[in-house]
């Protein structure tokens, strides 16, 4: 057990940076999505080709690659940013993909007549969108969201690939000094867990306040 | 008005023209990498190291080298993908390097051909490998460590590398560890670099990757001023690629081990009788030859003396 109580600073680190990533990754997500599953559902013809583009781009091709383009490609024509930023907003831009479905779901869950009964009322497009349909569709796709937000945490974990000393990182590092690789990666899948417990937890919780009864 | 439902064949048409796109843009991506695939590949020779190499006269009744040798095959935890060290030829699918070389030989001095199997392990699996009997031995640049030694047993060291610092060909500012200070450094994730580099320059900042290519990628990339990494890897990326240079010799003693399994105090002892015998016959010396020394100008160095390093004796 020593071996955790004596990297109890770099196991925190690791910790703090995963959870940053995820929370920025997550907030960036959403609004992804959120603007990806508009135009999925938009009556114009382009916007809704550019939204489906988007979604089997980035759900067509694994994450690692992505990183790995973004950190190593990018820089080739010029772009260069930080390893968290790049990380961060890859994370963000990929985790939407997955959100705008869920968001669209959702959407094709509302019944048809609340969209219809908006129209009717003068509503423009983007006003029934926000103020009828996305607030009912939100709330069908509670848990939904609430898995993908465990996912994006999870996903973190492959950005210790291009460098970023997130906790999975933290803890080869402190493996790669310990050589205790049992206790050390345990203590990381506890972390996780407790993270991931949170999440589950946030989740039950709004699902259980925001739910329609039909 | 909402709830637009697209025509499935446009979609599956939609799809396949975006696959097609990502395809090239993949495709335009690898190119830079593609001349470090095999670098200073040695190739060929191994099987005369092999022909001459020496067996073993009698192998002790219920030891592990009789089990193996009634197995047929020596399981050997290793890389595929280091250079000089452990890299398997794409064309002849064979591993050449130095740790390949030394487990032909091994398994050849137990067997009487050299027969191995190659387990590609990690530095995060070599210990447990090792404990749970998947591999009887890892030779995979395994460092020499006290706390290591508390897992696993080593026989060796039979060969002693250490870490360089490279840069930029331009780079005029670094030319000891101690320039490192408050520099970003990268280093391989993993590797011994990180607490080499943490001793040298505190307050360096530490940036790692997971593989050797990413790493260098970096390093022209500007992402940090220099690169540490062992001799004999650096060496061979330094002789591909021009634009990197290695700023002076080595600063630390990186003594390479066998790994065996824990409290086999019998194979320990095996092992040295043999590492003695081929670097006095002076087949060590043509193995480093075979490989570190194909880059290396000059004749091979002198083996570390055996049980020399604090956790092998």
């Amino acid at each position: 057990m020593d071996v955790i109580t004596d990297h109890l600073g770099e196991f925190g680190d690791g910790l703090l940076l995963t959870a940053e990533l995820t929370l920025l990754a997550l907030a960036g997500a959403l609004a992804a999505g959120i603007i990806v599953a508009a135009m999925r559902v938009s009556p114009v013809r382009v916007l809704r080709a550019a939204g489906m583009a988007y979604v089997e781009v980035l759900q067509n091709i694994p994450l690692l690659v992505w990183l790995v383009i973004a950190v190593f490609g990018l820089p080739e024509i010029g772009v260069i940013a930080g390893l968290f930023t790049t990380s961060a907003v890859v994370i963000a831009l990929y985790q939407g993909a997955y959100t705008a479905e869920a968001i669209r779901s959702g959407i094709n869950a509302v019944p048809a007549g609340q969209g219809e009964a908006a129209r009717a009322l003068g509503l423009t497009f983007v006003q029934s969108l926000r103020l009828v349909v996305l607030p009912q569709a939100l709330r069908t796709v509670v848990q939904p969201l609430g898995n993908i937000a465990i996912m994006t945490l999870m996903n973190t974990a492959l950005a210790a690939a291009v460098g970023v000393v997130e906790l999975t990182a933290a803890a080869n590092r402190v493996n790669l000094a310990e050589a205790q690789p049992i206790w050390i990666f345990v203590t990381a899948g506890l972390a996780y867990m407790a993270l991931s417990a949170v999440f589950g937890l946030v989740t039950g919780g709004l699902e259980r306040k925001l739910a329609i009864l039909r | 008005m909402i709830m637009v439902r697209t025509p499935a064949g446009m979609r599956r048409a939609a799809v396949a023209a975006v696959a097609a796109l990502s395809l090239t843009g993949l495709a335009a991506c690898s190119g830079g990498d593609s001349g470090s695939a095999v670098p200073g590949s040695g190739g060929g020779k191994t099987d005369d190291l092999a022909a001459s190499a020496p067996v073993a006269s009698n192998l002790p009744a219920g030891s592990t080298m009789e089990k193996i040798k009634k197995r047929g095959e020596l399981i050997v935890g290793g890389s595929l993908d280091a250079p000089l060290l452990s890299q398997q030829n794409p064309a002849t699918k064979k591993v050449e390097g130095l740790d390949a070389d030394f487990g032909r030989l091994l398994a050849k001095y137990i067997i009487g051909e050299p027969k191995v199997k190659i387990v590609n392990s990690a530095s995060e699996t070599r210990e447990a490998l090792l404990s749970n009997g998947t591999v009887d031995v890892v030779l995979q640049t395994y460092s020499i460590t006290p706390e290591r030694a508390e897992q696993v047993a080593f026989a060796g060291p039979y060969y002693s590398s250490g870490l360089v610092v490279a840069t930029k060909k331009d780079e005029t500012g670094i030319k000891a560890p101690a320039d490192l200070k408050g520099r970003t450094v990268i280093a391989g994730a993993n590797t011994p670099a990180i607490p080499a580099i943490k001793k040298a320059a505190p307050d360096a900042k530490i940036l790692t990757f997971g593989s050797d290519p990413e790493c260098v990628q970096a390093l022209k990339q500007g992402r940090g001023d220099a690169y540490v990494q062992d001799q004999a890897i650096l060496l061979a990326t330094a002789k591909q690629d021009p634009s990197i240079k290695i700023q002076g010799e080595p600063f630390t003693s990186d003594p390479y081990g066998i790994g065996l399994k824990h409290g086999d105090t019998q194979m320990k002892q095996f092992v040295n009788d043999w590492l003695k015998k081929i670097e006095a016959s002076g087949l060590w010396a043509k193995t480093w030859k075979n490989s570190i020394g194909t880059v290396v100008e000059g004749d091979a160095p002198q083996p570390p003396a055996i049980g020399s390093a604090k956790g092998s004796e």
